[in-house]
């Protein structure tokens, strides 16, 4: 059955992840109580209306406090340590934005974090892409291992390695430079864009490559020529996974950044102790610094269901 | 002449391994190999071979007990109920339909946040007088008093109240695994339990949970194996205080590290941690994982 489903579904969306149309189109349609409705899709419509409403609370609970840290960056520096405080500012104002940004060292960090994260993301997939065809498409014994191996290094502690690694790192001369902190960014991403990658190449068949081959193509043409244009889609999810961990990682930014390479999330953690408890500042920082990323979800969102779930239903 | 397959794979993962063994297995081997040695925090400081003292001073240590119970009861309070909270959203989303899909996407949202933006944020809806917790169940009539429960300031429950950050950021995550899961089941197998009469609790125990037993098994350890690890979102919220009530071992590594300088020991605790962590993760791969196996 997978073999099937393999050849038919477009690589972008690899074997075993439910694009919910074609499961649901995919198994028969059952008809009750006149209703159409199927499997664990409640029929009724006092049902429906009672699920509906049960839906709307949670996405409000669920929903309510990023808004409130919206509001809370509008309001004015006072009012937002005001007791008892407000969900909405009493007055809107950009005070907290301009205060925040204006900050030394903030811009700059913006700036460490999209480098970082920029040079993490090309390092993982230039790494992550060959090991994973490799490891999937000749399915030898050391694959098995590294693949093993990579899931292992998943487990290791941050804090274990950050240390070392950061005295290797200044051994090497780089010190405080985004290319130490990327580098440390990428023993985090590698092994899930290896995962990831994996079960895209499972995906494609293996006819496409030998196609290549009997046509003169060498190997290693044949992968770059045939076969990444064909999983272009699940190279892009990985990058968007290696650059969300990069762009969000803080304990390794924490450990081996001084003032040149420090990124946003070191600076959101600073306010805290730096100039006291400057809550205003720190609630709009925060949120210009995750409404870039929640934007990309909400356009990428398919890909990023994807991702998120290939492992897991795969096995 | 072509080289063999087997060569041409090794060649294409030579790279990615030697990155691995250079950035991950080395600093390991290190932080091993520290373990074994009292070792001053200055740079270029003595450091003398103490064998297996450091360890012994781990296990005598009660800051070290400690943070390993603490450790484990987080992870467990933060995957039972992401996986109680995510499992309800999964459901209802299944039971809606196509109909609720601007609404999954919408539910992902806290995922992309990153975990010191959420510690933040909680800790400024559970700090102490001005946070809106407190304030709101005050108004609500539950509270005599909005700084009744010290959220983070009551070394009774701080560990509960640092562990809903995480919970907020991952439940997506644990619901989306399962509602991908819940579209895996027959439809026609659901029907036909309801045919024999099924009622709901029947329904979920004796069928749907079952059949998601596997991808259950992967969501579960997946999301056992962060929370243990979790760091930033406690860090900011309470630096491991009061008392040390919110003091996991990544915390307590870290501050053994950094703050009381102490290297060697503070190698030792995470030789013992990373051994903790591996024996879970073989358990984990080895029953349920299996990457890369034929189909």
């Amino acid at each position: 059955m997978r073999v099937a489903e393999r050849t038919t579904h477009d690589a972008g969306a690899p074997a075993g992840v439910p694009t919910e149309p074609a499961v649901h189109t995919a198994t028969r349609p059952y008809r009750r109580r006149g209703v159409n409705r199927e499997g664990l899709e409640a029929g009724r419509r006092s049902t429906r209306t009672l699920l509906w409403v049960l839906l709307a609370a949670a996405m409000v609970l669920y929903g309510f406090p990023f808004l409130y840290l919206l509001f809370t960056s509008f309001k004015t520096p006072i009012d937002t340590i005001a007791v008892p405080p407000t969900i909405l500012p009493r007055e809107w104002t950009l005070e907290n934005y301009t205060n925040a940004l204006g900050r030394s060292g903030v811009l700059a960090s913006f700036i460490n974090s999209v480098q970082t994260a920029i040079i993490s993301t090309v390092l993982s997939l230039v790494l992550a892409v060959p090991a994973a065809y490799g490891i999937t498409r000749y399915k030898t014994l050391s694959g098995r291992i590294f693949i093993m191996a990579a899931l292992v290094t998943r487990m290791v502690p941050p804090v274990a390695i950050g240390i070392p690694l950061a005295s290797m790192m200044a051994s090497l001369g780089l010190a405080d430079t985004p290319v130490a902190l990327s580098i440390a960014h990428t023993t985090i991403s590698l092994p899930l864009s290896i995962w990831l990658m994996s079960s895209f190449f499972e995906a494609v068949p293996n006819d496409l490559e030998e196609a290549a081959t009997v046509d003169g193509c060498s190997r290693l043409g044949a992968l770059w020529r045939v076969v990444i244009p064909v999983v272009s889609g699940g190279i892009a999810v990985t990058a968007i996974f290696a650059f969300l961990a990069s762009w969000n990682e803080f304990l390794f930014a924490l450990l081996m950044t001084a003032i040149r390479s420090q990124t946003t999330p070191v600076v959101i953690a600073n306010f805290q102790t730096q100039f006291g408890l400057d809550w205003g500042s720190m609630t709009a920082l925060a949120a210009v610094y995750s409404i870039p990323v929640i934007l990309l979800t909400l356009l990428l969102q398919r890909k990023i269901v994807a991702g998120m779930t290939l492992g897991a239903v795969k096995g | 002449m072509r080289i063999s397959d087997r060569r041409f794979a090794l060649f294409l993962m030579t790279p990615a391994a030697l990155f691995l063994a250079v950035f991950v297995a080395f600093p390991l081997f290190r932080l091993v190999a520290d373990s074994f040695f009292k070792i001053s925090p200055i740079a270029g400081g003595p450091r003398d071979f103490v064998g297996l003292d450091n360890y012994f001073r781990a296990f005598a240590s009660e800051a070290f007990t400690g943070a390993g119970w603490r450790t484990l009861a987080y992870t467990l309070v933060v995957v039972t109920l992401e996986f109680a909270l995510g499992l309800g959203m999964a459901l209802l989303f299944t039971a809606l339909g196509r109909s609720s899909q601007i609404w999954r996407t919408v539910f992902m949202y806290p995922l992309m946040i990153a975990p010191i933006v959420a510690g933040l944020l909680w800790k400024f809806l559970m700090i102490d007088n001005f946070g809106l917790i407190g304030t709101l169940l005050h108004q609500a009539g539950v509270l005599s008093n909005p700084n009744q429960i010290g959220w983070l300031s009551d070394p009774g429950i701080v560990l509960f109240s640092v562990a809903i950050p995480d919970i907020w950021l991952t439940t997506s995550f644990m619901c989306l695994v399962l509602f991908a899961g819940l579209q895996n089941i027959p439809g026609d197998l659901i029907e036909a339990a309801r045919l024999d009469g099924a009622r709901a609790p029947a329904l979920l125990f004796r069928i749907i949970l079952p059949l998601l037993r596997p991808v259950i098994a992967v969501a579960l350890v997946v999301r056992g194996i962060d929370a243990a690890r979790a760091f930033d979102t406690i860090l900011i919220q309470t630096n491991g205080g009061p008392q040390s009530a919110s003091e996991t071992m990544s915390l307590l590594i870290y501050r053994t590290m950094i703050r009381f300088g102490d290297p060697g020991l503070a190698s030792a605790m995470g030789t013992l941690y990373l051994l903790a962590m591996l024996a879970v993760a073989f358990v984990a791969v080895s029953t349920i994982w299996r990457p890369g196996k034929d189909s």
